[in-house]
């Protein structure tokens, strides 16, 4: 057992930390958002310095890869980070174009990255299926939930299947992927709310010296805390179904309640555009409702500790 | 990073359950069904440890130099998990191992280490913890129990209260006030008192955890050598934060849980409540808090594996391992239904214990005070 970063991982969340300030934010963000557009030039320079590849990287691995996909998420990266750091390679041991989606047979609403991504991977059930999406026939959906996102036609028969059974691995590390992602959006959630109620003065003093506000962002500290760790468990240990579920369960309940209490404790100034709270709080609700959402999640981790499925 | 037991660890747990199906008599349930402060346990772990220290187990993560073996402090979580996992068969001992011990190593003079330290690792000295008192539960620093110099001595007067297992100490950690004039955290000094001084009296307060768990400690006019003061005078606040940042996180309390929730996922199944989707959320997301709280712990245990002094993550964990306490205490009487109300249940025996979680050791609000203070770094009021 041991929980700090080693000598290369402080480097990667150094270095990508350093590529992340100049290139993300969420000023950055919020421009992006305008258009529903697609951050192609970060995703490039991503790749470019090589932190698309760190999951298969002999020297570095999974646990790299949720580093750096919290890293880029806490920095309102608009690129679909988990999807081609932790499912893409995780499913196929392989990096695949992308943008990537992921979604499921029978999903009904928007997909993240819908509008722009060249390949979907798809939990058909028992099997994933791999399929080619052509970007120009996308259907970009309106969305005030952080992220651009697209309509997908879901033809079950489309692209090539990945085997019986792949089903399941894709289910794993699509869960990983979201509770990795939600730790990012939490951490950089709350960590603007905190600033916040201690800048903000009512009835004399800093909002942030109630105890009442204390106590619910220390709340919050404890839930963001918790995901982490069972984040990096879970990638260490492969993405299993029980760990991954049970990340996913916990992730996606915190950041349901991480949305509300952030919002509650900066007032109306949170509800605006010009407060950058909502860059990553409204993206906490989009994750928290993909792949079966919070009672899916609870009911898979609890299926695979006592049912063995 | 590296979320993964070595094989000597593995080993050890391998072991140490092998131990305790040998070691605990077919009757352990009734035994321990009161609780650890009960007599019926009281005795059995003054046979028990012993046996653990001979295996070289009780203090393995203390110094060759007191009677340890230089292992690792997560070796002692181990112990710490495989002994709440069976109602903690060490009894009060766990105490001595998980933070009297530790305190005395670091702020105890030679004489004390020699007098105190070897009785623990032996598995042969039983200690309480006198802290609070009347007027001073959260409110620690607002303790009254006066110690007044007097020639060679110090003369105690006051009273304690809620002090676990006095009634088979041998002595009592005390927290006392040495200067009469002081206020709050300073003029704060920490006795390590024999229980058969003259002049102290116990009394039990019958409460809903367990068979003498509560006791109020009176002090009249009891004579203690100077020396028995362990570390400075007047500035044993310190000596206090110290002791608590390990034991906020001494008791695995999470252990316990994840095993209770298996057994009942267990029963759930038996009765066929698993086909119902209310029922699997409810233990996926009990499951999800007890690992949350597990790994929560761990990093505490990680940290002072890399010798870091004390941070607030121990509070953290500690908030988190009450959620999961009370996630699953609730869900047992769910799916117990009524059955629980029987005194001795299972879900009964759990929820007896788990409910405590949020108040003994420093209460859940006094933990998120201290989140909001020191990691959050949020505003004084
Ligand atoms: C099972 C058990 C075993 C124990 N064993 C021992 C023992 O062996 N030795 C020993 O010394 N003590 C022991 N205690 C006592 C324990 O340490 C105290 O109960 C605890 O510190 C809380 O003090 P209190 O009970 O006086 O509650 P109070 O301090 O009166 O608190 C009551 C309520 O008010 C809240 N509150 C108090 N102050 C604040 C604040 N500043 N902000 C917000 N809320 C606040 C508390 O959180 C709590 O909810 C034990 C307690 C239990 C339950």
């Amino acid at each position: 057992m041991d929980f700090d970063l080693n000598e290369e991982q402080q480097a990667v969340l150094a270095a990508v930390g350093q590529l992340l300030a100049q290139r993300a934010g969420a000023e950055r963000a919020i421009e992006l958002a305008k258009k529903a557009e697609y951050d192609g030039e970060l995703e490039a320079a991503l790749s470019k310095s090589g932190f698309l590849d760190v999951a298969l990287d002999v020297e570095m691995g999974f646990l790299e890869a949720v580093l750096v996909t919290e890293a880029v998420s806490a920095a309102a990266g608009v690129v679909s980070i988990g999807a081609q750091l932790l499912v893409a390679p995780g499913l196929t041991r392989r990096n695949l174009p992308g943008p990537v989606a992921v979604t499921r047979l029978g999903h009904r609403g928007p997909v993240r990255f819908g509008a722009h991504a060249r390949t979907l991977l798809l939990d058909a059930g028992d099997e994933a299926r791999l399929i080619e999406l052509d970007p120009s026939k996308a259907e970009p959906v309106r969305s005030n939930f952080g992220y651009p996102m697209g309509r997908i036609e879901i033809d079950p028969i489309a692209g090539e299947s990945l085997g019986p059974g792949s089903g399941a691995t894709l289910r794993n590390w699509w869960r990983l992927a979201i509770a990795a992602e939600a730790v990012g959006s939490m951490g950089s959630a709350l960590d603007v709310t905190v600033a916040y109620v201690k800048q903000r003065h009512q009835f004399g003093r800093a909002i942030g010296s109630f105890q009442a506000i204390q106590h619910r962002l220390a709340q919050c500290a404890v839930l963001r805390e918790a995901t982490r760790w069972m984040v990096y468990e879970a990638a260490y240990k492969g993405a299993p179904a029980d760990a991954t579920a049970t990340a996913a369960a916990y992730a996606t309940k915190a950041a349901d309640q991480i949305f509300a209490e952030t919002h509650q404790l900066t007032g109306a100034m949170g509800f605006t555009r010009e407060h950058d709270l909502h860059v990553w709080s409204m993206r906490l609700q989009a994750l928290r409702l993909e792949a079966g959402g919070i009672y899916g999640h609870q009911r898979a981790a609890a299926q695979a500790r006592w049912l063995g499925r | 990073m590296e979320f993964e037991w070595s094989q000597e660890d593995r080993e050890f747990r391998r072991e140490l359950q092998e131990f305790l199906d040998e070691n605990l008599p077919g009757n352990w349930d009734q035994i321990s069904k009161d609780g650890p402060g009960s007599d019926a346990q009281a005795e059995f772990a003054s046979e028990f440890c012993p046996k653990l220290a001979q295996k070289g187990w009780l203090t393995q993560n203390w110094p060759r130099e007191y009677g340890g073996r230089d292992a690792t402090p997560w070796r002692h979580a181990i112990l710490g998990e495989e002994m709440w996992k069976r109602g903690e068969p060490r009894s009060s001992q766990y105490m001595n191992v998980n933070w009297v011990g530790p305190t005395i190593m670091r702020y105890g003079s030679e004489e004390q280490k020699a007098a105190f330290l070897p009785p623990i690792s032996e598995g042969r000295a039983t200690w309480c913890q006198g802290f609070s008192e009347p007027e001073a539960g959260s409110d620690l620093v607002s303790l009254r129990t006066l110690a007044l110099r007097d020639g060679d001595d110090y003369l105690i007067n006051g009273s304690k209260i809620w002090t676990s297992y006095c009634n088979y100490a041998q002595h009592c950690f005390l927290v006392v006030r040495t200067d009469p004039n002081s206020k709050r955290h300073r003029g704060i000094s920490v006795l390590l008192v024999p229980m058969d001084t003259p002049g102290i009296e116990i009394r039990e307060i019958p409460s809903l955890v367990g068979e003498r768990y509560f006791f109020e400690v009176f002090l009249s006019d009891v004579r203690v050598p100077i020396s028995s003061r362990l570390g400075p005078e007047n500035e044993g606040w310190e000596v206090v934060t110290y002791s608590l940042a390990f034991e906020r996180v001494g008791a695995p309390r999470y252990a316990r849980a994840a095993l209770t929730l298996d057994e009942l996922a267990k029963l759930a199944e038996e009765r066929g409540l698993l086909e119902d989707p209310t029922v699997l959320e409810k233990l996926g997301e009990a499951r999800a808090l007890c690992e949350a709280s597990r790994l929560l712990t761990y990093r505490v245990i990680d940290l002072r594996a890399h010798d870091s002094p004390p941070t607030a993550d121990t509070n953290v964990a500690r908030v988190a391992g009450t959620m999961a306490e009370r996630a699953v205490s609730e869900l047992a009487f769910e799916i117990f239904g009524p059955e629980a109300l029987e005194y001795g249940h299972s879900a009964e025996a759990h929820y007896r214990l788990a409910m405590t979680a949020g108040v003994a050791v420093g209460t859940t609000e006094v933990n998120l005070n201290l989140i909001a203070s020191r990691f959050l770094e949020l505003p004084k009021e």
